[in-house]
């Protein structure tokens, strides 16, 4: 019996010192550790090992997912005031939503404090407004993104097709290039982000743009109407399933021969030099837009507003993976915004797709610069995709979206 | 009652206080937030009653959602239902090699419906799916699977059918073991044919374990949400926008909190109202039977 009151109790004992013991070493890792989340892709997971590596080892702890899942899990956690995340990465329109919600930590005083250390000159006046909001500095950046034009230079020179330059030669080329087996463009309409993207490229080039200066809707004007209409036109000449595809797929679609151009993300231009990957190496070549007005991002890291770790540390962190030379290698992944960088003309040799970005950055164009462009966004890209597929006439469905869009906006005091 | 069982009420409070902290405290909660205009984004929340339920109700976009929901959840359960019996009936036939048939047809649950997703997606995915990609070397021109809004229905409830029949074979099956071998026997005796027995003893024995089947599956099926996400994002257009991806759009995307609580909270009257109808057709059917 005494036996038995001995185990119980030593039992007892155990499990309270592990309870106790786990406790401790969880709120001790809770405290020590910076937790980053950031979207998955290759320039990303190559700048959060080098945040990785400005500190000691195991404190920094990096989880990396889907954009989308990201958002979603930095939108949640921040707006119950939770000191959960540390760092998160945020591209230029959920980087003003989030600044204008008050969940991130302004950057001005270690911003100049840190300016020459750091040499925080460096990035162009435009890059520090992409990732300012209301006049503070929000964010680190970390890449300057744009999307090209991809083309198969083999198949267009075999067929006498000059790179196009305007948005009708793209469709020339579009449709003299598409066969049964080979579609002539890509398209990425997978709602909501991928349509979204591909939307502004047309609205810009063809339309008017997104709002007028108070910020009423345009894109449902004339000019509108006609680039969804070009829009829908050249979904003839894209390959099936256009609508359920997004970056991966459109990329795989040109690495593997099934579709001959179109719009896709600097990001994805050495994945067609890639030999593991692509079957047409040294086949792809690169130009800006055509007609101009697709979309440029300037993405970086940000500090929770409600993170209890050092924020000095953590800006110091963030200001080695973006020193100059962690860019000049993480180059190969993503346009670096330091001009140092990319002015290097060494860099532009080794990266065949350079020449075209920078033209990229001169004609492209960033989201509207408001918090709530991914709610318009949201409504937009839905009208516009039951416009392409035929279940509503475009008119309607921009007409439709642009009320929506008022009511949103109005709703938010953007009218007030 | 007797005394020592009066005091047995006491027991009931521990499992109460778990479903009030993880029930209904975040449904109370989400009903209170469907009755304000509340934006994630603003610390303001602006008590509107019924305003949210109204806007709701007056949108083109949940009607459309809600006929997509019930043609999913449907179709995809029905088709589940009919190839799960199938099946389990199959099974119980079998003389030999039953339990490796049925762990076999039980792996396509184990997988995490998400990964599953994944999976059908790399199957399905145009000119380089598995499926499509060996119709194409066979010069056969696929449909496009994920692309055109009534394949892009088909493909979410096979998709559906295929992650969750296992399981309804296997409740099924179980019930099958229940089944009184002497009633068959009586009944191939007076000269049933195999259409009888199941038709008339089969079935009716089976109508509790069917009741329990149906009801879950549809309830998990109107929260639908995963393997849409994953194959079509509710895509082309709005052809396989469910409730749910909607309520997901709302809530996630939007942080419009209020209206997708009250979008929350009209699923949940909906789901209950078309359940306690199921349950009590099915109920009657069985109790005819009796």
């Amino acid at each position: 019996m005494q036996n038995k009151v001995m185990s119980r109790k030593l039992a007892l004992g155990v499990t309270s010192s592990l309870l106790i013991g786990s406790t401790l070493t969880v709120e001790a890792w809770a405290q020590d550790t910076i937790r980053i989340i950031s979207h998955r892709q290759p320039a990303l997971e190559y700048y959060t090992s080098q945040m990785e590596g400005a500190l000691e080892d195991g404190r920094v702890s990096v989880e990396l997912m889907p954009i989308d899942k990201e958002l979603e899990l930095a939108s949640i956690t921040m707006s119950s005031g939770s000191d959960a995340i540390d760092v998160l990465y945020l591209n230029d329109s959920s980087l003003k939503r989030f600044a204008a919600n008050g969940w991130l930590e302004p950057l001005d005083d270690l911003w100049e404090k840190y300016k020459e250390e750091y040499k925080l000159g460096d990035f162009p006046q435009s890059v520090v407004d992409a990732v300012s909001y209301d006049g503070h500095i929000y964010s680190m950046p970390i890449m300057s993104n744009a999307e090209l034009f991809f083309y198969r230079s083999d198949l267009l020179k075999e067929n006498g097709i000059e790179p196009p330059s305007t948005m009708e030669e793209y469709e020339q080329a579009a449709e003299a290039l598409d066969s049964n087996r080979m579609a002539g463009t890509i398209m990425s309409l997978k709602p909501v982000d991928a349509a979204l993207n591909e939307a502004h490229w047309y609205i810009n080039a063809i339309g008017d743009g997104w709002f007028d200066e108070n910020w009423r809707p345009i894109f449902n004007n004339e000019a509108g109407v006609a680039a969804i209409n070009k829009m829908k036109e050249m979904a003839e000449h894209a390959p099936r399933g256009f609508t359920s595809h997004a970056n991966d797929e459109s990329t795989i679609n040109l690495q593997q021969g099934l579709a001959a151009m179109g719009l896709q993300w600097f990001t994805r231009a050495a994945a067609m030099d890639d030999p593991t990957q692509s079957r047409f190496v040294g086949q792809f070549e690169w130009v800006a837009p055509p007609s101009g007005g697709a979309r440029i991002a300037n993405d970086g890291f940000a500090i929770s507003k409600f993170s209890s770790a050092d924020k000095e540390e953590m800006f110091k962190m963030l200001a080695i993976a973006a020193s100059q030379e962690s860019m000049r290698k993480g180059a190969e992944y993503a346009m670096p915004p330091r001009l140092s960088v990319l002015e290097d003309p060494e860099l532009a040799e080794k990266y065949r797709w350079y020449p075209a970005a920078r033209q990229a950055l001169e004609n492209g164009k960033a989201f509207p610069p408001i918090p709530d462009f991914l709610d318009v966004g949201e409504i937009v890209t839905r009208y516009i995709l039951q416009a392409v597929i035929g279940e509503m006439e475009v008119h309607a469905a921009l007409n439709q979206a642009a009320e929506e869009t008022e009511e949103l906006l109005a709703s938010r005091g953007y009218y007030d | 009652m007797v005394r020592w069982q009066r005091g047995l009420w006491w027991f009931l409070l521990p499992s109460f206080g778990l479903l009030t902290v993880v029930l209904l405290w975040p449904l109370g909660y989400a009903l209170y937030l469907s009755f304000f205009d509340y934006y994630l984004g603003s610390s303001d929340r602006t008590f509107i009653g019924l305003g949210n339920y109204v806007e709701l109700f007056t949108e083109a976009r949940l009607w459309q959602s809600f006929w997509t929901t019930i043609i999913i959840a449907f179709g995809s359960v029905g088709l589940q239902f009919v190839v799960g019996f199938a099946l389990a009936l199959g099974i119980y036939k079998l003389k030999f090699s039953a339990r490796l048939f049925t762990m076999l047809l039980f792996l396509p649950h184990i997988v995490t419906p998400v990964v599953a997703a994944l999976f059908i997606k790399w199957i399905l995915v145009s000119n380089f799916g598995l499926l499509d990609a060996t119709l194409l070397g066979l010069d056969i021109t696929p449909p496009d699977w994920l692309g055109d809004p009534i394949w892009a229905k088909i493909s979410v409830i096979l998709a559906d059918a295929w992650i969750f029949t296992p399981l309804i074979m296997m409740v099924l099956y179980a019930a099958l073991q229940t089944l009184d071998q002497s009633l068959i026997g009586a009944a191939q005796i007076d000269g049933a044919n195999a259409w009888q027995i199941l038709r008339h003893i089969i079935i009716p024995a089976l109508i509790p374990a069917i009741i329990f089947t149906v009801s879950v599956r549809l309830m998990d099926a109107f929260r639908f949400f995963d393997t849409i996400y994953v194959l079509t994002g509710g895509g082309p257009g709005t052809a396989t926008e469910t409730i749910t991806m909607y309520t997901y759009q709302l809530g996630f995307r939007m942080l419009d909190i209020g209206k997708a609580s009250a979008l929350g909270v009209i699923t949940l009257v909906v789901v209950a109202i078309i359940l306690l109808t199921i349950n009590k057709v099915l109920t009657r059917i069985y109790r005819r039977g009796d």
